[in-house]
């Protein structure tokens, strides 16, 4: 009873945080948010196939979820916007809270009762329930007004990227503090090859493949020389990479190459340097065109098909001998080398399959801003990375998305929203002296670094541990019993 | 000599495959522009001069952090990664100190050297007093428990919080402070000329300014002194002896939790009269100075050989002067990417450092 009430617990807490700080018609989607999180959280019901058991406990979990749901809507319209200037509308509050319970309930009892299934049958369940949400979301946003779609795409962009750095630090355990600069190779090769900087304009369905097999080759020429490193020099070597591949590029504008006295190439601008490279050619389709930047809808369902396609082949590989070969290198390397791992192309590997995910991340992203810069590539972008991963579980895919999701949507939407909300507030309180305080940007560090501290002091397998990971993690790790 | 830890290397045969890799990388990349910047340092001798000086001076506050990472790598063999934000909080705290005391350039000599002096203290007491309540708040628990990994990670998580912790020091506005912060947070904070800057080589072209000698001066009186504590005292030896065998260093009754938070401390109020010395030489602190000061000083360290403190402070003064010449040869935009290629370079080809003992294998 205890472990079902905290799970349930916690996906009100995320319906009456989003519901707060959103306002507006948010609530609804906070209902639906608070649904799903229950649907995965609450404890499967015992015993299998008891229906009635599964419908009664989503009902109790959703029960508590929308109360606290609706006490964030309550709060938000009734105490929170008039003070900001919104005046409070009965109409909207009510819509909002009868649609937070029509979309949580039935999404919580759903969920509840496909858990009771046989796990064949659960997966294929879970999959159709997700499939629907992520499929009607577009619409969703568009219906209830929230203008979430411009930052729901990064924010995939993000997740697909974590799920590269997965496969480089969860599975193969080399702990890459440089990863951003894959995506920097990924987006440039994509931009270099697809827009008017070269002359060189192919279409975005030829220049994403581009961008991967670059971004590949790079990570093969920059996972070379840490090959004999380990642990924190092959950490410090990769951070290393991740910063000098933003400088090369921010300063690869005018280059000039003499071979004794000839002139190869004179004030040659190969990245452009500081101003980067723009328009980048967007996708085509035959039906919907080429794709536009105040249409979301396409890029959104594109980025999904990336991200779909990357997650069944990364799952395909996980379990193949690649896979395992990874696991064996990460747990002990000279064992593996002794038990006939080719330990070089096993881990060369890792570092050019990470990059290619990133590259195509890249390509994606390039083509969807339609510009690049080299600022966008820092250290911060690959610490967010690896902080997206260790939050939701090292090795295990769906921890990764869910700690995606947590980072990124804290990052893009949570912290701006709550920055404004506290703003007009503090403006409207009269307080002068913390006008100033950007509540989004100044606190940002604060919020990555804790949360790298306090998953590996409270919880270092992450929130969805892999099952590896939980069964290994709280005793010892492997590295530490040779010392 | 003072070495903490002999580093060890592990000879695999495919080493030679990341070798060739960063040859042919040097050869393309970096041979032909090194021939240049050698001819034009040999058409101007008095510019090499002035370059030299400067490195000089960027070297002895480099090889003060880098005794930290140096001291602290020795012993847990934890990439204290938060060391360079560190840094950058005792810059800060520096600042706040100079404000209140209200120190001007029209204070006295004979009141603001000894202010200066108490400043200085203070200010080593509060980066050192950080860094160990951080290894016992942050590492500690995580030392034998989890994996090198978690800690390294949770250090870089310490870098952020404490790169926050910078960037909100610039909304403090006490009136005691007397607005040391100026009016916006984020901007780099300014500290008053309180070093005398009288070029001591007037008349010859060279700069080589009182305020050089001072952070010189300042600095090697602080590395002899680490270097006496940890080869002559009983603390010293304690923490040679932690370094080799923590357990053995046990069983002959070190307290070997409180070797280490030593090591932090020494380590924290190093970074901390860094910090405060580039504040005032440079005349500027930013809240996100610390990550490329920490990662030169790490490479500093990595250069002299990790764990050694003469090594630090040699791969200190090396670094200090790579990165004047290729400020003033290459190009200052550049520089950040010449010490993290030998960074690389280092790491790939002589893990061990210049002055590293490598008789040792460890697994």
């Amino acid at each position: 009873m205890n472990t079902r009430i905290r799970s349930s617990l916690i996906g009100g807490v995320f319906g009456f945080a989003i519901a707060l700080i959103s306002g507006g018609f948010a609530g609804i989607l906070a209902g639906l948010v608070a649904g799903l999180i229950n649907g995965f959280s609450v404890p499967q019901a015992e015993p299998l196939n008891n229906r009635a058991g599964a419908v009664r406990q989503g009902l109790v979990a959703s029960l508590i979820a929308s109360v606290l749901t609706i006490l964030g809507i309550v709060i938000r319209s009734v105490l929170i916007d008039p003070v900001i200037g919104t005046p409070l509308n009965i109409a909207s509050l009510l819509i909002s809270m009868i649609g937070a319970l029509i979309l949580g309930i039935p999404v919580c009892v759903i969920m509840c009762v496909i858990r009771t299934e046989p796990p064949a049958r659960e997966r294929i369940g879970l999959a159709i329930v997700i499939g629907i949400v992520l499929v009607t979301y577009p619409w969703l946003d568009q219906f209830l007004n929230l203008r979430f779609m411009n930052e729901v795409i990064p924010v995939l962009v993000f997740i697909l990227m974590a799920l590269g750095l997965n496969i480089v630090v969860g599975y193969a355990g080399l702990l890459d503090l440089g990863y951003a600069a894959f995506f920097a190779i990924g987006a440039y090769a994509a931009g270099m090859v697809s827009s008017p900087h070269f002359g060189i304009s192919l279409s975005f369905w030829l220049a994403i493949w581009v961008a991967a097999a670059v971004a590949a080759l790079f990570g093969v020429i920059l996972g070379s020389p840490t090959l004999p490193l380990r642990g924190d020099y092959l950490a410090i070597v990769t951070l290393g990479f991740g910063e000098i591949v933003p400088i090369a590029i921010k300063n690869l504008d005018k280059v000039t190459i003499h071979i004794w006295n000839y002139p190869l190439l004179v004030n040659f601008d190969i990245t452009g340097g500081t101003k980067g490279i723009n328009p980048i050619n967007r996708p085509w389709l035959p039906v919907i065109g080429e794709f536009s930047p105040s249409a979301p809808t396409p890029w959104y369902f594109l980025i999904l098909g990336i991200m779909l396609i990357s997650i069944f082949f990364i799952s395909r590989l996980r379990n193949s001998r690649l896979g395992r070969a990874w696991t064996a290198l990460r747990e002990d390397e000279l064992a593996a080398g002794a038990m006939g791992i080719n330990t070089v192309n096993v881990k060369l590997l890792a570092f050019a399959i990470g990059a290619t995910v990133s590259g195509l991340a890249g390509a994606f992203y390039g083509s969807y801003i339609s510009a690049i810069f080299p600022e966008s590539f820092r250290f911060d972008v690959s610490v967010m990375l690896l902080c997206m991963v260790i939050l939701g579980g090292l090795g295990n895919m769906s921890g990764v998305i869910l700690g995606g999701i947590i980072i990124q949507f804290a990052d893009r939407l949570f912290l701006p929203q709550f920055s404004t909300v506290v703003q007009k507030l503090i403006v409207a309180s009269g307080n002068v002296s913390l006008r100033e305080v950007n509540f989004a940007s100044d606190f940002r560090l604060l919020l990555f670094g804790l949360t790298l501290v306090l998953m590996m002091i409270l919880r270092p397998q992450g929130l969805v541990p892999s099952g590896r990971a939980a069964r290994v993690m709280p005793t010892a790790d492997a590295e530490v019993s040779h010392d | 000599m003072a070495t903490l830890r002999p580093r060890a290397i592990r000879t695999m045969p495919w080493r030679l495959l990341g070798q060739i890799a960063v040859a042919i990388f040097c050869l393309l990349f970096l041979a032909i522009p090194f021939v240049e910047m050698v001819k034009s340092m040999i058409a101007d001798p008095q510019l090499l001069a002035r370059q030299l000086l400067i490195g000089v001076t960027n070297g002895a506050y480099i090889a003060l952090i880098a005794l930290g990472y140096t001291l602290v790598y020795g012993i847990v063999e934890l990439i204290n990664f938060a060391h360079g934000d560190l840094y950058m909080l005792g810059a800060f705290f520096s600042l706040s100190l100079i404000g209140t005391f209200s120190l001007t350039t029209e204070t006295p000599w004979v009141v603001r050297a000894p202010i200066l002096i108490v400043v200085l203290i203070a200010t080593m007491g509060f980066t050192a007093g950080l860094n160990m309540l951080v290894d016992r708040w942050a590492y500690r628990r995580l030392r034998g428990v989890g994996s090198r990994m978690a800690s390294l990670i949770s250090a870089i998580g310490i870098s952020f919080v404490f790169q926050n912790l910078g960037l909100l020091w610039g909304y403090l506005r006490f009136p005691f402070m007397h607005g040391v912060m100026g009016s916006n947070a984020v901007a780099p904070k300014s500290f008053p000329a309180l070093l005398p800057s009288v070029n001591l080589f007037a008349g010859t072209g060279v700069r080589f300014g009182a305020k050089d000698l001072i952070v010189v001066g300042v600095s090697v009186v602080l590395l002899i002194g680490l270097y006496l504590f940890v080869s002559k005292t009983r603390l010293g030896k304690a923490m040679r002896a932690t370094a080799q065998d923590r357990d053995a260093a046990a069983l002959m009754g070190i307290d070997v939790n409180r070797t280490i938070s030593l090591a932090f401390v020494l380590g924290g109020a190093l970074a901390g009269a860094s910090g405060m010395l580039v504040g005032l030489y440079n005349g500027t602190a930013v809240f996100d100075m610390g990550f490329t000061a920490g990662l030169r000083s790490f490479t500093a360290a990595v250069l002299g050989g990790i764990g050694n403190i003469v090594g630090a402070m040699l791969g200190g003064l090396l670094i200090g002067i790579i990165s004047a010449l290729s400020d003033q040869y290459i190009s200052t935009k550049w520089t950040n990417a010449v010490v993290f290629g030998i960074l690389v370079i280092i790491l790939v080809f002589r893990p061990t450092g210049l002055l590293g003992d490598d008789t040792v294998q460890k697994a």
